[in-house]
């Protein structure tokens, strides 16, 4: 006649999860001038709104916000990356028990101790979706500042070309700027 | 009581002269036929069953296969309702209907046609699940029609994936010219079907990949998962580079006017190829690779328009210059005004916060 046992297993798990959401878009610079001149204009722009040239790509203009996202334009190809990530450690356990008569006792501590992993690898899965779904949501909430921040320097650097160019056609008479930000150049040829 | 038939003798047949085949070859003959002439055959029906095949068929079943994949060209022509076109051929421009524009020619098939019917004929693909797979091989021009119309006759039925994802389909180029949405890994090479005979079956096919093109576009609309979108789009943007460079090439811009065909509709309502809202669920980076995934076919016209500034540049003195005006007239429709709309719209397609698209209309 064989005993009934209880078999109980344990498993924990610590693991350290980084989580990065991010996207990369074309910015709209007008030809004005010769790319590289274009980039120069933009870079003061960037410069003055935080963003500082890399010192071993000059072609990158990089800015890293108090919330932690990055944003990084690539003055050569006129394109903006802006990115963000999230670190955390994870601590999860699992106890899992059943009660067997005792000759099945290693093929259940086997199918227990699966079943656990399984159970931890979910919930390990699970909070790092719900951690980057947070990322996600967080720079979401950032992308429409970041656009009017970007369209005004966009802005900035092409009146700065036109100007520049208009120098080069002739000597400018007036320069003016209505309420919509159109802008009028009077150039004596 | 007795009922009273009247038959009224049509047709002398001779007995002795019908040839006769099995009954598995007799499928694989419906099957040839239902590929060519698909509205007179119970589509559902062939696909769905499976028949067990023998190693090898018997010349009366090679005769009666042969003349019904020879009857192939008239049923592509009647696809586009053969119309009176102009063509681009040899750097001339050639006027009148299919079979005035190109001088006659076979199409050749190869053992890779028989392997397609025996397994669309042995293969269970009514469910859309998993079957042997039919292997990729070299391909012959009437091998890549046969496959064309494969997918064809399947149109919204779930076998059509099936046949969509084997490797044998996936090596045609024509395949993926027709149903870029269906196909995944690397686009192979489209430099058959834009020359010789390729280029005749493609010109014959126009009027049909411009509703094809134009049906994933809308399909594209109700597609709220970035990963089902990018997938799409990335397969689309892949088929539809490489096929126009190799029109580009080949001198054959003029089989790319589908593009124009396709988009132009779509230009004019101001249908943006995404839904209005992606899975939120789904990461920023994916949604935002998807968005412009989907913009496959407003480069095509992009590309079409960098083509129309060079035909503009055609003077009358030169060579092309014939040449040059047919396309531009193939351009003329979509203009500057609708090719401005998809540079705009493409320009949403990537911006950072994007502005939801107008709501679907009936095509």
């Amino acid at each position: 006649m064989s005993r009934a046992i209880q078999v109980r297993v344990s498993e924990s798990v610590v693991r350290t999860v980084h989580v990065e959401d991010g996207v990369q878009t074309p910015l709209e610079l007008l030809p004005v001038l010769a790319p590289e001149r274009m980039a120069d204009l933009l870079a003061t722009e960037l410069e003055a709104q935080g963003f500082a040239r890399d010192a071993q790509n000059p072609n990158l203009a990089k800015r890293t916000d108090p919330d932690g996202i990055e944003i990084t334009v690539d003055l050569a190809t006129a394109t903006v990356s802006v990115k963000l990530g999230a670190s955390t450690k994870l601590d999860e356990n699992v106890s899992l028990e059943a009660r067997v008569a005792e000759e099945g006792r290693a093929g259940t501590e086997a199918h227990l101790r699966d079943a656990a992993m399984g159970e931890l690898d979910k919930r390990i899965a699970a909070k790092t979706e719900a951690l980057r779904r947070e990322v996600t949501a967080k720079l979401e909430r950032k992308l429409g500042d970041l656009r009017s921040e970007l369209d005004q320097a966009i802005g900035r650097t092409t009146v700065a070309a036109l100007t520049e160019r208009a120098q080069q056609l002739g000597e400018i008479q007036d320069l003016v700027t209505d309420e919509a930000g159109n802008v009028t150049i009077k150039v004596k040829v | 009581m007795t009922d009273e038939v009247e038959l009224e003798l049509v047709e002398d047949v001779d007995i002795d002269e019908v040839p006769l085949v099995a009954q598995s070859e007799s499928e694989l003959i419906m099957m040839a036929r239902a590929l060519v002439q698909p509205r007179a055959h119970d589509t559902w029906a062939y696909l769905a069953s499976a028949h067990k095949m023998p190693d090898t068929i018997g010349p009366s079943c090679e005769a009666l296969l042969e003349d019904a994949l020879s009857r192939i060209w008239p049923a592509l022509w009647r696809r586009d309702g053969a119309r009176p076109r102009a063509s681009v051929i040899g750097n001339a421009v050639v006027r009148g209907r299919p079979w005035q524009r190109y001088a006659p020619a076979p199409l050749v098939f190869t053992r890779a046609t028989l392997e397609l019917l025996r397994w669309l004929v042995g293969m269970p693909l009514a469910t859309g699940g998993d079957v042997p797979e039919l292997e990729a091989r070299p391909l012959a021009i009437g091998d890549e029609v046969a496959i064309y119309l494969a997918l064809d006759l399947a149109t919204d039925l779930p076998p059509q994936l099936v046949i969509a994802r084997q490797p044998m389909v996936r090596k045609s180029a024509l395949a993926w010219l027709g149903f870029a949405h269906l196909m995944a890994g690397d686009a192979p090479d489209f430099t058959p079907i834009v020359t010789g005979v390729g280029a005749i079956v493609v010109d014959a096919l126009g009027g049909e990949l411009a509703d094809r093109w134009r049906g994933a576009e809308l399909h594209k609309r109700q597609l709220e998962n970035p990963d089902e979108l990018l997938a799409v789009g990335r397969a689309q943007s892949a088929a539809l580079e490489k096929f126009m460079a190799a029109c580009d090439a080949a001198h054959r811009r003029d089989l790319a006017s589908f593009v124009l065909d396709a988009a132009r509709p779509l230009l004019e309502r101001n249908l943006a190829p995404v839904a209005q809202l992606l899975d939120p669920g789904k990461p920023l980076s994916t949604r935002s690779q998807a968005r412009l995934a989907a913009g496959a076919l407003l480069r095509g016209v992009q590309t079409w328009s960098h083509w129309d500034d060079q035909h503009r540049g055609v003077r009358f003195i030169d060579d092309d210059y014939d040449v040059a005006q047919i396309l531009l007239g193939r351009f003329e429709p979509i203009g500057r005004p609708l090719t401005d709309r998809a540079a705009q719209m493409l320009s949403e397609l990537a911006s950072l916060i994007p502005t939801p698209s107008t709501t679907i209309e009936a095509p």
